[in-house]
């Protein structure tokens, strides 16, 4: 399979997810990806985006998220980097999933969903950026 | 997302079509919760029309199913879609809440 590779830059506001989501329908096509994997793909990378929008920066000043994916050898690599301030975002506890309904929060969920659905997690904090570099394997139609 | 909401015999059942996300899922909050504030405490959440959701989506129906239970109703999810029913699995929702494969048994698990 040759390499399919798409990089775009996106500003720090929630109403860049439909922008964010057309790039990812976009590359779906390109790298012929079954459906579930576009799913996981939008799933994995609405958690990420979400967190750095409300969390990423504490001041006004106009931030940006870059995500770039590729596809080869039915691995897909997905790098999100942004100029926030320094976070983490694997480092948030795992949820607990066997309490009951009144205990059962729903922080950490997201990011649990994202270590679900990929291989591979890796956070850096490179110059003043946040870069987190996720691996995923193509999961086959249901 | 559109959302359809319907009264049949006091149960208050919404059908979602489209993206259950970050960008959508307060419509959705906004409508259970006038529903509540209305009294209406039996209710079924329609899943056929929906093609996805994320935690934002999750975090909504969790809110919901909590003051469902403190007023004493109750709440049933119905006719998921395989993805969409598999992020509920992993996040362990389906200990808690009932998932009918088909609007007809929702009733029956209310």
């Amino acid at each position: 399979m040759p390499k399919e590779t798409i990089s775009f830059k996106l500003d720090n506001r929630l109403s860049e997810l439909e922008t964010l989501n057309k790039k990812i329908d976009t590359f779906g096509v390109q790298a012929g990806l079954p459906k579930k994997c576009v799913f996981e793909i939008r799933l994995v990378l609405e958690e990420i985006f979400t967190n750095i929008a409300y969390y990423g920066s504490r001041d006004d000043r106009g931030h940006w998220i870059k995500v770039s994916m590729s596809c080869e050898n039915n691995i897909i690599t997905i790098q999100i980097e942004d100029d926030g301030i320094p976070f983490n975002p694997l480092d948030l506890e795992k949820p607990d999933l066997y309490c009951n309904l009144e205990d059962r929060d729903i922080g950490g969920l997201g990011i649990y969903l994202v270590k679900h659905y990929t291989k591979e997690c890796v956070y850096k904090r490179r110059g003043n950026n946040n870069v987190l570099i996720l691996k995923k394997t193509i999961s086959p139609d249901l | 997302m559109e959302i359809i909401e319907q009264l049949q015999n006091e149960v208050c059942i919404f059908k979602l079509n489209g993206r259950l996300d970050s960008t959508t899922s307060h419509q959705l909050e906004e409508k259970i919760f006038v529903a509540i504030k209305n009294e209406s405490n039996q209710m079924i959440i329609d899943f056929e029309g929906l093609d996805y959701i994320s935690s934002a989506g999750l975090r909504v129906i969790l809110k919901a199913s909590k003051a469902l239970k403190r007023s004493e109703g109750s709440i049933v999810l119905c006719s998921m879609q395989d993805y969409v029913k598999e992020v509920f699995e992993i996040a362990g929702f389906d200990a808690f809440l009932p998932i009918a494969t088909k609007i007809n048994d929702a009733f029956e698990m209310l």
